[in-house]
Parts: C-alpha cells; sequence; structure tokens
C-alpha cells in the first residue's frame, strides 16, 4: 500500500504505452489498408514475412545505422575536441561555452529547417556562399549526409558538456604526476585522459544512438527521405507506410521489428555503460 | 647522485602580494635528505612544487647539479616525485603504474620488468603488481608510489607530505622505512612534512619556513638546541616548548615569583628592554620532590600519563593565564588540581627578544 500513490502514473504510463503497443501487435497481424475499406483480415505472421523480404526495408534499416552510429561517432569525435579546448583557462570561456550550447537547446525541427534553407540551399544557402558562390544542391546530392550534418551539429554539444564534466572531474594530481614522470602532453592525453574517459564516452554513445535510433524530425524535413528512400530511417519509413501508404498491417509489423531489435541492441547498451559506472562507484 | 641549490627562488601568486616563497636559498648535498617543515601556509609545499617544474620560478633560480632549471619542464629535470594523495594512476595496474615513468623514456620492454621487479621485492609489492591500485590497502598504494619514483632511479626523490594519509601506526612504520629506503639509495630527497616529528626524525637537516621565509635551517639536534627565533623554538619539540614573556628583575626575568637567572651575555643583548620571551623545554622543568616547596607555584589542569614519563600542563598560582607544560616522571602521583612547585635548569633557558622574536645571544 505504500506505493498506492504511484498508482495513477503506472496506470497512465500502461494506457499510453503499453495498450497501444499490444494493438499494433494486433494491427500487425492483420492485412488492413485504409484505402480498400472493409478489406481487414486476420493474416498470421504474413506481414512479418513481407518485412524481412522487402529490400527497401533493408536499404532503410542499413542507413538508420549508419545516420544513427555516424552521427553519434562524428558528434563524440567533435565534442571532444571541444570539451578539450573548454578544459583550459582563457578569457570569455563562459560566453563561448553557452554559444557552443545553444544548438542543442533549438527545437529539432528548427534546426532541421535552418540547415534545409539557410545552409543547404543550393541558391541562397550559406556554405554556397562561402565556397564562393558554387550551386551545388547538397540536400539531393548528399541527401543522407545533409541530414547527418543536422543531428552532429545538434548532438556535438551535448557529448561535449557530458565529457567536459569528465574531464573536470580529472584529478590534477594524476596529470602533474605524470608530467613528473616525463609524459608529454600527447602522452597524457593517450594514457591518462582517455581512460579516464573512457565510461563517459561509452555513456554518450549509448545516450545519443538511444535518441538518434529514432530521429524523425530532421529527415522529415530536410529530405523527406529521399530522393527515393536514399536518406529515409526506419521511422520516417513506417510513418511513409502508414500515413502515406496508408497499410496498417505492414507499418505495424515494421514496428514491432524495430522496437525488439531497438529493446535488444539498447539493453546490451545500457548494461554496459551501467556496469562501468557501478564499477566506477564502488572505487571512491 | 645531485646538489640541488635554490638561490634566491621565489614565487609570487599575485604581483604586490606578499610571496609564497620568498627568496628562498637552501642547498641539498649529494645524497642529503633534507625536510621542509612548517606550519600550513608556510611555502613548504610551493617550494617543493617549484623544485618539480610544477610551479613557476618566478624570481632567483633552482639549480640541480649546477643546471638552471627554471625554464626545464618537468619532464626533462630527471626527477620524481611522491604526492601527498600518491596520484596513482588508476586505470593501469600496480605494474604498469611504476612501470610508467620507464615507458615515458623510451626504455626497452625487458629492462623496464626488470626494474619494475626488483623495485617490487624491495617494497615487497611483488604479489600485487597485477591488481589496480583502487584493490590496495591506504599502504600498498603507498608504496607503489613510492616504487614508481625508485624505478627511475632519478637525481632527486620528492616528497609531498606522503605520510598523512596514513595511520599512526603505518607512518612511523613507513617513516623509518623510507629514511632507510633513501640511505641505501643515496639519492639527495627533498621531503615535505607539516609535522615536526618526522622532520626531526628523518631530516638529515630541516629548514623550518614560515610565511615563505626560511627561518633555520641546520641539523635537528641544532634546531632543538639552539632554535634561532621564538617560532622555530615553539615550533620544533612535542610537546613545544614554553615560551613566556617575562619581566626583567635583578639578573634574571621573575616566573612565579621566583627570579630565573640569565646570563651576562643574554642580559646585555637584551639592553634596556623590560620583558624577554624565556623558552623553557618540558623537560628543563623539574618537580620540586617537597611539592610545594619553594620553587614555582602551578596548579595542575592536565595529567597525560604515557607511561614511560608524564606531562602535566598547568597554570601558575597568581596568574591563571600563563600555561606551562612539564615533563614528569612516569606513573606520577600529581592529579588533577595539586598545585606542584617547579625548577628551572638554569642552563637550558633560551631566550629571545620579546619584541622580534630573535634569540638573544649567549
Amino acid at each position: 500500500m505504500r506505493r498506492a500513490p504511484l498508482l495513477p502514473a503506472l496506470v497512465f504510463t500502461i494506457v499510453v504505452t503499453q495498450i497501444p503497443f499490444l494493438l499494433t501487435i494486433y494491427y500487425s497481424l492483420q492485412s488492413w489498408n485504409l484505402v480498400r475499406p472493409g478489406s481487414q483480415h486476420f493474416v498470421w505472421f504474413e506481414n512479418y514475412v513481407s518485412v524481412f523480404a522487402d529490400s527497401q526495408f533493408r536499404g532503410v534499416a542499413l542507413n538508420t545505422i549508419i545516420m544513427t552510429l555516424g552521427s553519434v561517432i562524428i558528434a563524440v569525435i567533435l565534442g571532444l575536441l571541444l570539451a578539450l579546448l573548454l578544459n583550459r583557462h582563457f578569457i570569455g570561456r563562459g560566453v563561448v561555452r553557452t554559444l557552443l550550447v545553444t544548438p542543442f537547446l533549438i527545437t529539432p525541427v528548427a534546426a532541421a529547417l535552418l540547415w534545409k534553407t539557410t545552409l543547404l540551399d543550393p541558391t541562397y544557402g550559406l556554405i554556397n556562399f562561402v565556397l564562393g558562390g558554387q550551386t551545388i544542391d547538397w540536400v539531393s546530392e548528399y541527401p543522407l549526409a545533409s541530414v547527418m550534418a543536422a543531428l552532429v551539429w545538434q548532438w556535438t554539444p551535448f557529448m561535449m558538456l557530458l565529457l567536459l564534466a569528465g574531464l573536470q572531474s580529472m584529478p590534477g594530481d594524476q596529470v602533474e604526476a605524470a608530467r613528473v614522470d616525463g609524459a608529454g602532453a600527447w602522452a597524457i592525453f593517450t594514457e591518462l585522459t582517455l581512460p579516464h574517459l573512457r565510461r563517459f564516452l561509452e555513456l554518450g554513445i549509448v545516450l545519443g544512438a538511444i535518441y538518434l535510433v529514432n530521429t524523425f524530425d530532421a529527415v522529415y524535413m530536410i529530405t523527406q527521405g529521399g530522393p527515393g528512400t536514399a536518406s529515409a530511417n526506419l521511422p520516417f519509413y513506417i510513418y511513409q507506410r502508414a500515413f502515406l501508404g496508408f497499410d496498417i498491417g505492414q507499418s505495424a509489423a515494421m514496428g514491432v521489428v524495430v522496437v525488439v531489435l531497438t529493446i535488444i541492441v539498447a539493453t546490451f547498451a545500457l548494461r554496459l555503460v551501467f556496469r562501468s559506472f557501478g564499477a566506477a562507484g564502488s572505487e571512491s | 647522485m645531485a646538489e640541488v641549490v635554490f638561490d634566491q627562488a621565489s614565487r609570487i601568486y599575485t604581483p604586490g602580494a606578499k610571496p609564497a616563497v620568498d627568496k628562498l636559498d637552501l642547498t641539498v648535498t649529494d645524497g642529503e635528505l633534507v625536510v621542509l617543515v612548517g606550519p600550513s601556509g608556510s611555502g613548504k609545499s610551493t617550494a617543493l612544487r617549484m623544485l618539480a617544474g610544477l610551479e613557476p620560478i618566478d624570481a632567483g633560480s633552482v639549480r640541480i647539479d649546477g643546471r638552471d632549471v627554471v625554464d626545464v619542464p618537468s619532464k626533462d629535470r630527471d626527477i620524481a616525485m611522491v604526492f601527498q594523495s600518491y596520484a596513482l594512476y588508476p586505470a593501469k595496474t600496480v605494474r604498469d603504474n611504476m612501470a610508467f615513468p620507464l615507458k615515458m623514456r623510451g626504455m626497452g620492454k625487458a629492462e623496464q620488468s626488470k626494474r619494475v621487479a626488483d623495485a617490487a621485492e624491495l617494497l615487497g609489492l611483488t604479489e600485487y603488481l597485477d591488481r589496480k591500485p583502487k584493490a590496495l590497502s591506504g599502504g600498498q598504494r603507498q608504496r607503489v608510489a613510492m616504487g614508481r619514483a625508485i624505478v627511475r632511479e632519478p637525481r632527486v626523490f620528492l616528497m609531498d607530505e606522503p605520510l598523512s594519509n596514513l595511520d599512526a601506526k603505518m607512518r612511523v612504520q613507513t617513516r623509518s622505512q623510507i629514511a632507510s629506503l633513501q640511505n641505501r639509495l643515496e639519492v639527495s630527497t627533498v621531503y615535505v612534512t607539516h609535522d615536526q616529528v618526522e622532520a626531526m626524525t628523518m631530516g638529515d637537516r630541516v629548514a623550518v619556513l614560515r610565511d615563505g621565509q626560511l627561518q633555520q635551517y641546520a641539523t635537528p639536534s641544532e634546531l632543538y638546541d639552539h632554535p634561532v627565533n621564538a617560532f622555530v623554538a615553539g615550533f620544533i619539540g612535542s610537546p613545544a616548548m614554553n615560551l613566556l614573556d617575562l619581566r626583567r628583575s635583578g639578573d634574571g626575568v621573575t616566573l612565579g615569583g621566583t627570579e630565573v637567572p640569565l646570563s651576562r651575555a643574554v642580559r646585555d643583548a637584551a639592553g634596556s628592554a623590560e620583558t624577554v620571551t624565556v623558552g623553557v623545554r618540558p623537560e628543563d622543568l623539574s618537580l620540586d620532590a617537597e611539592g610545594v616547596g619553594s620553587g614555582i607555584k602551578a596548579v595542575v589542569d592536565v595529567v597525560e600519563e604515557l607511561g614511560s614519563e608524564s606531562y602535566l600542563y598547568a597554570h601558575m598560582a597568581e596568574d591563571e593565564s600563563t600555561t606551562l607544560v612539564v615533563r614528569g616522571p612516569g606513573r606520577t602521583t600529581v592529579r588533577y588540581g595539586d598545585t606542584i612547585a617547579l625548577r628551572v635548569n638554569p642552563d637550558a633557558v633560551h631566550s629571545f627578544d620579546a619584541s622580534s622574536g630573535e634569540r638573544l645571544p649567549g
């Protein structure tokens, strides 16, 4: 009874997450296209079979992996470089830090629009302007890279903050000891800083991947998944099948497959992170 | 094997403010263990860090074997340092911690493991070589920090309060281990501590610092017998020397109604000053056997019984604000509230100028 006050929250959570999930599973076993009223009937696992037979689905799955891991890894590398710079003392550090964090605070839709129109537009985009009046149509020639650029831009500050916190928790006396022991700046970075940052890097990669695997806004705003499905990821592809193709059964089956795969990957990733932080906790 | 010279070395954190280390002159001869001791804020750690290259030398110079190291980075000074926190590398095993300075100097793997094995043997760490620092006790971590310093065979060892994180028993044990290790290795060592017992027991010579200034640099017995000023007199020795500002009278000073004679030289040096700071160590005050006979009368506040001896903390019978520490015999019968009579050993009286604190000659 002590936990009774939590009950409304629990009921709410079940209503908004578990019931839709069960309904999705139910839909995924139906052949049901909204364009053909009255066509709804039970088909067992036919939808799942066609999901795995769908070469577009596989291509989109690959896009999702490239988009998620690529963006996260580039954001981590850039975030690490910026964190190393911000970890030094210089005049105006507070201002610089605030400015560097702002991309993370911008609504993803607004950020995506900013990239699509202000930066990447072939005629009046700033990137072409800086490149000396080029007219490269970035969004159609490099669709996946364009979406990833916006994602990296938004997620670098997050990685930077996380790694900056890690750098600032590094004991100064270890660095001093290493200097006396004859280590130069690079040796200190590889021998001390990187091992110290390991668990912060892991956490950043896992959290970033969990968020970015669900990316929708950027894809929708910048490329609409196109050309074709060149820049579509799984959430966008499912959306297309459900709300543009009106194929409820197919898209529900894809949704279930994606959720199950995500849960499996996320479980392993989170376990890794909690293990390294748990071990660190018992250290002190 | 090296001689270390501080030549007017200064560290000024903020221009215009008082220097953290003020024109320090100090020479550590080859193979000597020199202890820098002083209360917190005395600049002893700063001085050590200047030698280590972790603090800049703002004025003057520091030389190691005649080479001015002011502009030489830490890694090229050929020194090894033991930190108060040990500063072990948490992600590395004991073996890799100890091998780190060798690796940084590009030593071959075979030579590295031989040296690490030798040092581990010497320090009794052989069975812990594959552990991470977090799996070690405080004493073991301390020895790893020592090991990391000695594998290098550096010119100079620097130790910054290496024992202060150990418990009392470990501290005494490790103290003598470090001293004997240093004797064996014959490497010049600069050792920083705030603990005057460590300073007295370990140092070939001891430098007493206060507010960034060197007070006295001498052997432990010289410091104890001939402190140059009232600060050193009060800092060295435990319990501390009794330092009393006493009024002149006749050929000496008055303490508790009796006269403590001062030598002619002291009286001449004191000139016309009305008071003199007189220092008497607890062991130079003796209990009058009669109990309350002649002598200086004092009332006991606290009795510290140590078995072989005892320390009596007392205040003067006629002046509550003047307190004294007296060393008494072991298993003393004196109790709290007793009135005791004291005699001063006149040959062991230290006299200091009451205003400057400088020792009065004689």
